[in-house]
C-alpha cells in the first residue's frame, strides 16, 4: 500500500504538464481558443462565400457564437450599432438605442417635411429621406484625412500630422458627433440636436464638419514638423 | 509472505528468476576474471575496463545518469504492477484482466476527490506516461557530439527551424527561376491553413523530446507560417503537413436532436437547459406551425427591449421558418439579454432538426450553434474594475 500511495504522490506532481496555448491571434482574455473564427451572420455575406466557393474552406473551422447585438435582420447596420456603443453611458444600451431611434425618427420627419414642401420635381428626387443613409453620409463627410500625434524631439513635444487608418478616422468622426451632442444646451434634447447635426453634416455643414476642417487646418499649420514622423 | 505467494505466485517466481540470473552473471564474471590471459578459447577476455578508461567524462556521466534513470524506471514499473494487482484485489476483480480504464475507475471510487482541478486529483498511470522520456546519448565515447546543433541546447528544435529556413531559400530560388522564364507561380495551388492547425507546443515538445518556451514555440509558428504563405509552398506539402494536425471535426458536434410527435401527429423537438450567462431555457419547436410564440406564457412582448426581440427572431429569420413553426419556451435566471440569448440558442438547435444539412452548416457559420462561453469578467485586486486601473499618483 505504501508503494501505491507513493506512486500517487509522484503522479500528482508530474502529471502531464498542460500549459495554456500561447497567444497567437486571440485576444489576451478571450475565452475562445485562437483558432476560432468570427461568425459571418449576414445572409448576403454567407451567399458571397458560397458563390466564391470559399465556404468549403470553413468546413472544419469552428466559429465563435454570434454576439447579442448581431442579427441577420435588414434593420441591422454595423455602423449604427457601433455608434450606439460609442454614445452609451455606463452600459445603458437600451437608453442609447432608444435615443438614436428617436433621432432617426426626427431626421425622417424633418426630411419628409422638406420633401413635401418642395415643388420642383428634380430637387424633390434629390432629397434623401432614409435616416440611415443620411447618418452614413454624415459620418463619411466628417472623416478626417490626417491626425496629430505628439512626438518628443529635443525635450519638447511637437504636434506631428500623420496619416490615419479608415477605422480610426471613422472613430474620430463618430466621437465628434457624440461630443457635440453632449456639449449642447440643456433646453434642446439630444435627439433634436443630433438630428439637425446629422442632416447638416450630410450637406457638408455644421459643427462636426467644422471640427474636421479645423483639424485639417492644424495639420496644415504643423506640416513643418511632418518629418519628425520618421527622423 | 505466504499470503503474498498465494496472491502473486507469478511475481515471486519472477523475482527468484532474476536473482538466479544475477548470480549466474556474477559467477561467470568471476570465472572470466580469474582466467585472464589463459589460452582457453571458451573464455572471453573482458576488455571493458580498458574501454572505460578511454571514455570521456561526459560519457561516463551520461552512462551513470542512464543507468540511474533505467533503474528508477524499472523500480517505478515494478511498483506500478504491484499497485495494479493490489487494486484489482481490492476491487475483487481478476488482476490479469485489470486494464488502465479499470484502474482509473477504481481510483475514482476509492479516493473520491472534491478538488476542482483535475490535475490535483489522485491518479495512477503507467510510469512511462508520468515521467518524461529521456534522450539517448547525444555524443560518442570521446565526448564529441553527433549533432551539429548540440551546443544550442535544443538540437532537434533548432534543426527543425534550420530545415524550414533552408526550404524557404530553396523555394525562393525556385520562384526566381520561374519568374526568369516569365512564369508566375500557380495561384490556384497556393496552400491555405484552413481546416488544420499547427502542432501545439506539447506536441512539438513530444516530437523533439525537448522542453520549449512559449517564445520558442512562437518562433516556430512564425517560421512555418511564412513557409506556408510562400507562393510555391505546394512543392513542400508533405514537409508542412508534418507539423499540421486537423482541427476537431465539427460535423460530429452538430447532431440534431430526435424528432418526437404529438398525439395529433405534429412533429416537435425539445432542447432543455439552453445556457447563456446565468439564464437557462427549455425550448420546444412544433412543425408545421403558424408562427406562434410563447415565452413563459407571454408572446414576444415578454421582452420590451428591441434587441432581445431581434435575438429571438434571428434564427427564425435566418432559416426563413418564421411562419412555419410554433415555439414554446420557458426561461429562468439571468437578465434580459441572457434570457434572449438562451432562447435563441434553443430555437437554433431545435430548428436544426427541421432544415437541410446545408442550412445547418450556414447556421454554424453564422455562430448560432456555438455555445457562448463568455461570462462577466471578475474584478482584480489592485485595480478599480476588471480592467480599469487606479489613477497613478507619483506620491
Amino acid at each position: 500500500m505504501a508503494l501505491f500511495v507513493k506512486h500517487l504522490r509522484l503522479g500528482l506532481i508530474v502529471k502531464h504538464g498542460f500549459h495554456p496555448l500561447p497567444q497567437l491571434t486571440a485576444a489576451k482574455y478571450s475565452v475562445y481558443p485562437p483558432h476560432y473564427v468570427e461568425p459571418v451572420f449576414k445572409k448576403q455575406d454567407i451567399d458571397k462565400l458560397q458563390e466564391s466557393g470559399e465556404i468549403e474552406n470553413y468546413k472544419l473551422v469552428p466559429f465563435k457564437a454570434a454576439r447579442s447585438n448581431d442579427t441577420c435582420s435588414v434593420f441591422h447596420d454595423p455602423l449604427v450599432s457601433k455608434f450606439i456603443n460609442y454614445m452609451l453611458k455606463k452600459g445603458q444600451k437600451k437608453i442609447a438605442r432608444q435615443v438614436l431611434e428617436n433621432t432617426f425618427e426626427k431626421i425622417k420627419r424633418l426630411q419628409l417635411a422638406k420633401y413635401n414642401r418642395e415643388t420642383d420635381p428634380e430637387r424633390k428626387a434629390s432629397i434623401i429621406i432614409d435616416p440611415v443613409i443620411i447618418f452614413k453620409k454624415a459620418v463619411s463627410n466628417c472623416k478626417p484625412l490626417l491626425k496629430l500625434t505628439a512626438v518628443k524631439r529635443g525635450g519638447s513635444y511637437y504636434q506631428v500630422p500623420v496619416p490615419i487608418t479608415d477605422k480610426e478616422s471613422t472613430f474620430y468622426a463618430m466621437r465628434w458627433f457624440v461630443h457635440c451632442g453632449r456639449e449642447k444646451d440643456k433646453a434642446v434634447s439630444f435627439a433634436d440636436f443630433m438630428a439637425s447635426e446629422l442632416i447638416n453634416a450630410s450637406n457638408n455643414d455644421g459643427r462636426v464638419f467644422k471640427k474636421k476642417l479645423d483639424l485639417h487646418k492644424l495639420c496644415e499649420a504643423n506640416r513643418a514638423y511632418a518629418h519628425y514622423r520618421w527622423s | 509472505m505466504m499470503l503474498m505467494q498465494r496472491l502473486f505466485p507469478n511475481l515471486v517466481t519472477n523475482k527468484l528468476c532474476s536473482a538466479k540470473i544475477l548470480t549466474n552473471f556474477v559467477l561467470r564474471c568471476t570465472y572470466g576474471l580469474n582466467n585472464v590471459g589463459s589460452d582457453d578459447p571458451g573464455v572471453e577476455i573482458p576488455e571493458k575496463k580498458i574501454v572505460e578508461e578511454k571514455t570521456s567524462l561526459a560519457m561516463r556521466a551520461y552512462l551513470q545518469r542512464a543507468t540511474q534513470y533505467n533503474s528508477f524506471m524499472d523500480q517505478q514499473i515494478h511498483e506500478y504492477k504491484i499497485g495494479k494487482r493490489h487494486l484489482a484485489n481490492m476491487m475483487g476483480v481478476d488482476p490479469e484482466t485489470f486494464t488502465q480504464k479499470d484502474i482509473d475507475a477504481a481510483i475514482g471510487y476509492l479516493f473520491p476527490s472534491g478538488l476542482y482541478d483535475p490535475k490535483a486529483r489522485p491518479l495512477m498511470r503507467p510510469p512511462s506516461e508520468v515521467f518524461p522520456p529521456k534522450k539517448d546519448a547525444e555524443f560518442d565515447e570521446s565526448g564529441r557530439p553527433f549533432h551539429v546543433f548540440f551546443y544550442t541546447g535544443k538540437p532537434n528544435f533548432y534543426s527543425i527551424l534550420h530545415n524550414i529556413a533552408t526550404k524557404l531559400v530553396e523555394l525562393n530560388k525556385f520562384e526566381d527561376s520561374l519568374r526568369k522564364n516569365n512564369i508566375l507561380p500557380d495561384a490556384d495551388k497556393k496552400l491555405t491553413s484552413f481546416g488544420s492547425q499547427w502542432l501545439s507546443k506539447e506536441d512539438l515538445e513530444k516530437k523533439t523530446v525537448e522542453r520549449l518556451s512559449d517564445h520558442e514555440y512562437k518562433h516556430f509558428v512564425v517560421a512555418i507560417e511564412r513557409l506556408l504563405n510562400h507562393a510555391c509552398a505546394y512543392k513542400l506539402t508533405e514537409f508542412i503537413s508534418e507539423y499540421q494536425k486537423p482541427m476537431i471535426s465539427t460535423k460530429s458536434i452538430v447532431e440534431s436532436s430526435p424528432v418526437l410527435y404529438t398525439k395529433d401527429g405534429r412533429a416537435y423537438v425539445t432542447v432543455k437547459d439552453c445556457p447563456r450567462k446565468d439564464a437557462r431555457a427549455d425550448v420546444t419547436v412544433y412543425y408545421p406551425g403558424t408562427g406562434k410564440l410563447s415565452i413563459n406564457g407571454k408572446g414576444i412582448e415578454f421582452f420590451d427591449y428591441i434587441q432581445a426581440r431581434e435575438q429571438i427572431l434571428f434564427p427564425l429569420l435566418f432559416t426563413d421558418m418564421i411562419d412555419k413553426v410554433d415555439i414554446e419556451a420557458t426561461v429562468s435566471g439571468g437578465g434580459v439579454s441572457g434570457k434572449a440569448g438562451a432562447i435563441r440558442f434553443g430555437i437554433s438547435w431545435c430548428l436544426c432538426s427541421f432544415v437541410d444539412p446545408e442550412v445547418v452548416e450556414r447556421m454554424r457559420i453564422a455562430g448560432l450553434l456555438q455555445k457562448d462561453y463568455r461570462r462577466r469578467e471578475r474584478k482584480k485586486p489592485g485595480q478599480a474594475r476588471a480592467r480599469r486601473k487606479f489613477t497613478w499618483k507619483k506620491r
